[in-house]
């Protein structure tokens, strides 16, 4: 039977056994190695020249040296954390915590405004996010968010649009501040 | 002395000196503010510095960026919260004496620092970065090949924990950079039939995404982090007691600021490490440090200050970004329609001197508003998230959508938001990826260009000594950690008593 006395003495003060391979890391060596893969199937899509006219260095040569070494790198990434671990560092904590919705409204939110660029122009977008961002972060000072929602677009629009020349999307309302 | 009367003559013009004080006063701010970055603000300014004229343009810049790297030390002081990466290091000391009722004094302490770790390594700068491309004029592409992969392999310690992540990020960087229509053979690559990618990607968006909108979701997660301030601040500027404690330590850090923003990639946060932990090391009074030292203020400040004016001499001596701010300016540069490095030198000297000038006179104007307006620069952290960051939004979305009137830049710039905010998740920097992404088309086309020259026989690099010399430290680089462990574990094994 083993001594857990004796088993407990061999192991250094305060350092927890980590495994061989972190598993978030071993995730993201999966997505990184899945997106390498496609970019280099998309590689054999390259149209194809003449030796000669590509004067021995053929489209596709550099982006492959690329995601070989891209590959070659991310297979080092499952056991970085014992390197780090030595140097007294980790990434765990920083991933401990899921994502927080907010990100993803934000996100969302953001994404829409994007979306809705060409349908409400730019000027009307901007004054969108304006009045929707803060309310979603949890602003409810309504006279300050209307404010702030025609002021700053008025002045971007004014910066951008009427003294650098910028050409804004009308979008379907026509608003144009030129 | 044509070029330096003609350089100084463009900066001295009332109109660039008004942009370069707004450069200032923005860089303090953004310094000041906890998330937002000097990167981050150089990077929302280049739409608008297109439209001006290339020496007005790279002045705001090159005076946000020195304004920025200090402003960071104000919050870093009164709040302890570095409102930038390279000001951490002064919140362990700065914090502390602000606590005890000092914060004038360590305000005054970070802002006479930061000035004259700046002009020491301006004065570098001036001298070192004509003296470096005259030695790149000599360059090939070969030549250009190696050196650009040293400075990539660089990316391994740029700041943050993971070198690997960093190298991922750099390559990647290098990749996205293909994308477009091959050079030599005009055959598309990764268009994805999109004809806005046919010129490649463009970098406004990019650089705005990674930077801007991948911090306003990191934000979002955020929303209710409140700092405890300190809020009498009367500024005083260091005594001559004071000077003489800090003396050594000021001219130490400067010079190791100025060697580390040299360096291709290394930037004002790694500088400020090295100072704070060498203005320990060389202290009488190791066991102040952490409870307001002044040497702990000194050290990170003039290191970082110094490494802006360090930075600047690869970016424009050889084409190779010394930091993240630095490779937006290099963007600048490149959509200015010059090609940096040593042709630059040659053709338009005045340009170094313009910029010397600008950075000069910008580490002037931030000693004056850092110190008359420190108070007022703690305040703007009151500015509520909730409508600070989508007010960051705006600046992004139009600025991406400003450089080429296009939507599909929007689209570009979103998602390199989400991305950034994933990358930054999993520890890869977008610094790391906005450098390879800048370099990608010099690596391609030196190399393309080399195996070209060579007839497909790699070998004949080794024929320069330069390229030797530079792929024998790109391996040291790398590899140095793996060197020092199996060094340290044969040193040990041999001294451990039998």
């Amino acid at each position: 039977m083993n001594n857990p006395e004796k088993t407990e003495s061999k192991a250094p003060v305060g350092e927890a056994k980590l495994p061989l391979i972190d598993r978030t890391d071993l995730g993201l060596t999966v997505v990184i190695l899945t997106i390498s893969g496609i970019l280099y199937w998309l590689t054999m899509d390259f149209e194809k020249v003449a030796d000669l006219f590509a004067q021995d260095v053929p489209p596709e040569f550099f982006p492959r040296l690329l995601i070989w070494t891209i590959v070659i790198l991310t297979l080092g990434l499952p056991f970085e954390h014992l390197l780090l671990k030595r140097r007294g560092q980790s990434l765990t904590k920083e991933r401990a915590d899921r994502i927080e919705p907010m990100a993803y409204f934000t996100a969302a939110l953001l994404f829409a405004v994007v979306a809705s660029i060409l349908l409400l122009g730019t000027s009307l977008s901007m004054v969108a996010v304006c009045m929707a961002l803060p309310l979603l972060w949890g602003e409810r000072r309504l006279k300050a968010i209307l404010l702030f929602a025609i002021i700053l677009p008025l002045l971007v629009t004014l910066l951008f649009s009427v003294v650098l020349g910028v050409h804004f999307e009308p979008g379907i309302f026509n608003v144009n501040m030129r | 002395m044509e070029p330096v009367i003609q350089g100084l003559t463009l900066i001295l013009d009332p109109f660039n000196i008004g942009l370069i004080f707004a450069g200032v006063v923005i860089g303090v701010a953004v310094g000041a503010l906890p998330g937002l970055s000097s990167p981050m603000a150089v990077a929302l300014l280049l739409p608008f510095t297109i439209t001006l004229d290339p020496v007005p343009a790279i002045c705001m810049m090159a005076a946000l960026y020195c304004a920025g790297t200090f402003g960071g030390s104000i919050t870093a002081i009164l709040i302890n919260a570095p409102g930038a990466p390279p000001a951490a290091a002064t919140a362990l000391d700065g914090y502390p004496m602000a606590k005890r009722g000092e914060a004038g004094r360590a305000l005054g302490l970070a802002a006479v620092s930061s000035v004259m770790g700046g002009i020491f390594s301006l004065v570098v700068f001036l001298f070192a970065a004509p003296l470096l491309a005259d030695i790149a004029l000599e360059f090939r592409p070969p030549e250009y090949f190696a050196l650009t992969v040293f400075a990539l392999s660089m990316l391994a310690s740029i700041s943050g924990k993971s070198s690997l992540r960093n190298l991922i990020a750099g390559a990647f960087g290098v990749l996205l950079g293909t994308a477009g229509i091959h050079l030599t053979t005009g055959v598309e690559r990764f268009t994805f039939g999109f004809y806005e990618l046919t010129e490649g990607i463009s970098f406004v968006p990019v650089l705005i995404g990674l930077f801007a909108l991948g911090e306003l979701l990191g934000q979002s997660q955020a929303l209710n982090v409140t700092y405890e301030r300190i809020t009498s601040v009367v500024v005083k500027l260091p005594s001559m007691a004071d000077f003489r404690k800090v003396g050594m330590t000021i001219l130490r850090s400067s010079g190791i600021g100025t060697f580390i923003g040299i360096l291709p990639a290394e930037g004002a946060t790694v500088a400020a490490i090295m100072g704070y932990n060498e203005a320990k090391r060389w202290s009488k009074n190791k066991e102040e440090f952490g409870h307001g030292a002044l040497e702990g203020i000194a050290g990170p400040e003039a290191a970082n200050n110094a490494a802006t004016g360090g930075a600047m001499v690869p970016t424009l001596a050889l084409g190779i970004p010394g930091s993240g701010t630095t490779a937006i300016i290099l963007a600048a540069l490149i959509m200015h329609g010059f090609r940096p490095g040593p042709y630059l030198m040659q053709e338009t000297p005045h340009f170094l001197y313009a910029i010397f000038g600008a950075m000069l006179m910008a580490n002037f104007m931030f000693l004056g508003i850092g110190l008359a307006g420190a108070k007022l620069f703690s305040r703007i952290t009151l500015i509520p998230r909730q409508f600070l960051w989508p007010s960051v939004f705006v600046f992004s979305m139009v600025g991406a959508y400003s450089f080429a009137s296009s939507i599909f830049d929007i689209w570009v710039m979103f998602i390199a938001g989400v991305l950034g905010f994933l990358m930054k998740r999993h520890g890869f920097g977008p610094a790391p990826l906005v450098m390879g992404l800048i370099l990608g088309k010099l690596v391609e086309e030196s190399l393309s260009q080399s195996m070209i020259m060579f007839d497909n026989n790699w070998f004949q690099f080794f024929d320069s000594p330069i390229v030797v010399f530079f792929f024998v430290v790109t391996l040291l680089g790398l590899f140095w950690p793996v060197v020092r462990m199996v060094f340290n574990k044969l040193f040990n094994r041999q001294t451990e008593p039998s």
